[in-house]
């Protein structure tokens, strides 16, 4: 199989049996919903916007999953969709099939050797929350404790690198003309692979609960790893409020700001001090506690940054001279060579319009004592999808930024929603300041 | 498949539906002694022949061979079962058997939908098959002769297709109401059959681990075959 993996093709061939087209493609699956009409009941689009634009995510909202997230890097380059959904849609969530109970105790015995009611003192068969590529149910341990165990769907990872393999055969013509760097395939496919290890995410769980622990409002689960395997992942039951239902108790608005800081300093708290970001802004991955306090679930998609990566953020981020300057100018050519890359005028134009138009707006860095920068207003959300599309447009996106992008596009858009002002510079500063030993 | 074996299978399906009952009915009543060691050696002979013929192959297996590992006389053997192939077929009956007990006599499956129904009614077939593997794949390459008497068209085999398929019968008829069936309902239970066979070679060659992707496949299509059917359209 090994010699013929380099095709797309050959790797259809190799799946020989004649089932592959049916179980072997994950996007397959997603017609198969479309083609049953079982997405329509599913569909919730949370928040307000125009009503043609709306239908047109909803038919994005179809293809969630690989394709989903590929489709969102081209429509940012080709500028189909309307902003406000460009962002919405990266909040979205990679879905699997709903699997059916005896579907569950097939997985869970064949992944961990015993059914859910032999493990379990106590196995809901009904799921209580849908996660990336499977579903969560409730549970008692023996020992009593209330556990959340998600499940994955059979086979999904498999059916993704099909996906992928073809994807790669057809945009070749899009590769070669450069639209599509083959890099940024294999950055999306390699995280996208990444999330269907179940045992690699109870290690990314420990490693962000260990590190950031300094960050007292943030909890994250307990992983029994006794319970879990590859498909299969046990953790702690999690407490908290969906950001609709957190919403929906209309907060005021200073536990809206608290509320926005906190999510604020946890993004970059994790871009500058951990080097690693919970990269999968879906709205579902956060709960909010009536303390202001978050909990996060489902660490799937986690990026690890280089140092350098982080070295560099820091030195442009709050950057106090001109944009416009020659030493800017060097900042930016130089970790574009240090990663391989040739910075083309045109993305370095690009570059510092970023800087000037979005970051510089937001980020202001020569801030008041009492700054707080006002996410309420679109504007901001505009100006970052522009400035974004305008960078992949020159082709200036570094491949390693990609998921870092999305999650900050989440970032941005949960702060929208929730209308919070927010000390940004400060809390920034503040960071850098803790963190200047590294 | 042709008319006249559906033609037959119609006509049968109703002593089929008794005779599964019957079945079950006598495997719950107690046994005497002499019935329970009866059953004992029998299970010894399968046990033994279905060890020899995982490792050393179904063609290379002789009763002799089946009758020293099972620690009896060849003689006994053949008080059991007239030859291996009775052997083998006995186990696809058990096979059979015990999948449709799993789906009856689940009570949590009596308020599914019919794809879980069948899902749990295959999926514990291929669980009952999957320590012999090896052998089934050996078996299913000789049911495809013609002549093989545990071909696929061999009387006896015929009667296994007509007890499983008059139970996929059933599972249809308690879960669409008789008057929304159209002609795929009338075909159904006999193309599920052909789709069983085509769902295990399909398991024979998945080397996904833990047979990952024979799972979604009968997912999968599972819910595209029961949709289509209560469409009443391709």
């Amino acid at each position: 199989m090994s010699s013929q993996k380099n095709t797309a093709t050959g790797r259809a061939f190799s799946m020989a049996s004649m089932g592959a087209g049916i179980a072997g493609s994950y996007f397959g699956y997603l017609l198969q919903r479309v083609f049953l009409g079982e997405a329509k009941g599913k569909l919730k689009l949370k928040s307000t916007h125009v009503r043609a634009a709306r239908r047109m995510a909803d038919e994005m909202q179809a293809l969630r999953g690989p394709a989903m997230k590929l489709g969102q890097m081209l429509s940012l380059q080709t500028g189909v969709l309307p902003d406000e959904i460009l962002a919405e849609l990266a909040t979205l969530q990679m879905e699997a099939p709903g699997m059916h109970p005896s579907l569950v105790r097939a997985q869970v015995k064949g992944s961990l050797g015993r059914e859910p009611e032999e493990i379990f003192k106590e196995f809901t068969s009904k799921p209580f929350a849908a996660a990336s590529l499977g579903q969560v149910h409730h549970a008692i341990t023996r020992e009593g404790r209330h556990v959340a165990v998600k499940i994955q769907y059979p086979g999904i990872r498999r059916a993704i690198e099909n996906d992928f393999s073809l994807f790669r055969t057809f945009s070749k013509p899009a590769q070669a003309s450069g639209h599509i760097r083959k890099s940024a395939i294999d950055e999306i496919e390699e995280q996208i692979v990444a999330e269907t290890d179940y045992l690699r995410e109870a290690d990314n769980i420990e490693f962000l609960a260990d590190r950031l622990a300094p960050l007292s409002f943030v909890k994250a689960p307990r992983v029994f790893r006794e319970y879990s395997s590859d498909k299969v992942l046990t953790m702690s039951l999690m407490t908290g409020r969906h950001l609709e239902d957190f919403l929906a108790q209309r907060p005021s608005q200073k536990v809206r700001n608290q509320m926005g800081a906190h999510l604020f300093e946890l993004f970059h708290f994790q871009v500058y001090e951990v080097e690693a970001l919970h990269a999968d802004p879906h709205w579902g991955n956060y709960l909010f506690n009536d303390d202001a306090g978050i909990s996060l679930v489902d660490f799937g998609c986690v990026k690890y940054l280089s140092h350098e990566a982080a070295a560099y953020l820091r030195s442009v981020c709050l950057y106090p001279g001109s944009t416009g300057s020659a030493h800017f100018r060097r900042l930016l050519e130089t970790y574009y060579e240090q990663v391989g890359e040739k910075l083309l005028p045109g993305a370095r134009r690009a570059l510092i319009n970023f800087a000037e138009n979005f970051y510089r707006k937001v980020y202001p860095p020569k801030p008041d004592k009492d700054q707080l920068f006002d996410f309420s207003d679109a504007i901001f959300l505009r100006d970052f999808l522009r400035e974004s599309k305008n960078l992949f447009r020159t082709k200036g996106v570094i491949t390693e930024f990609i998921f870092m992008g999305r999650a900050e596009m989440g970032l941005y858009q949960t702060l929208h929603r929730l209308k919070a002002r927010v000390p940004t510079s400060q809390i920034v500063k503040k960071i850098f300041e803790e963190t200047q030993v590294h | 498949m042709s008319a006249l074996t559906n033609y037959v299978m119609t006509t049968k399906k109703k002593a089929t539906l008794k005779r599964t009952t019957r079945r079950a009915a006598a495997a719950k009543r107690p046994q005497g002694r002499r019935a329970q060691n009866k059953a004992a050696i029998r299970k010894r002979i399968v046990t033994a022949a279905l060890s020899l013929f995982q490792t050393k192959g179904f063609d290379a297996t002789t009763t002799k061979a089946i009758a020293r590992k099972a620690g009896i006389a060849e003689g006994t053997v053949f008080n059991y079962f007239r030859t291996k192939e009775d052997i083998a077929l006995h186990f696809f009956e058990q096979e059979v058997d015990q999948a449709i007990a799993a789906v009856r006599d689940n009570p949590r499956l009596r308020k599914a939908p019919i794809e879980e129904r069948l899902f749990a009614l295959v999926h514990s077939q291929l669980e009952f098959l999957a320590p012999y593997e090896k052998f089934i794949g050996a078996a299913f390459i000789h049911a495809l002769k013609p002549a093989s008497p545990l071909g696929i068209f061999s009387h006896r085999a015929q009667e296994l297709r007509h007890r499983y398929v008059g139970f996929v019968q059933e599972l249809l008829d308690e879960s669409m109401p008789k008057h929304r069936h159209s002609p795929l309902t009338f075909l159904a239970p006999e193309v599920f059959w052909i789709y069983y066979l085509g769902a295990l070679l399909y398991w024979l060659h998945d080397s996904s681990p833990g047979k990952q992707n024979t799972l979604a496949f009968l997912d999968r299509s599972l819910s595209i075959g029961v949709s289509v059917l209560k469409q009443g359209k391709l």
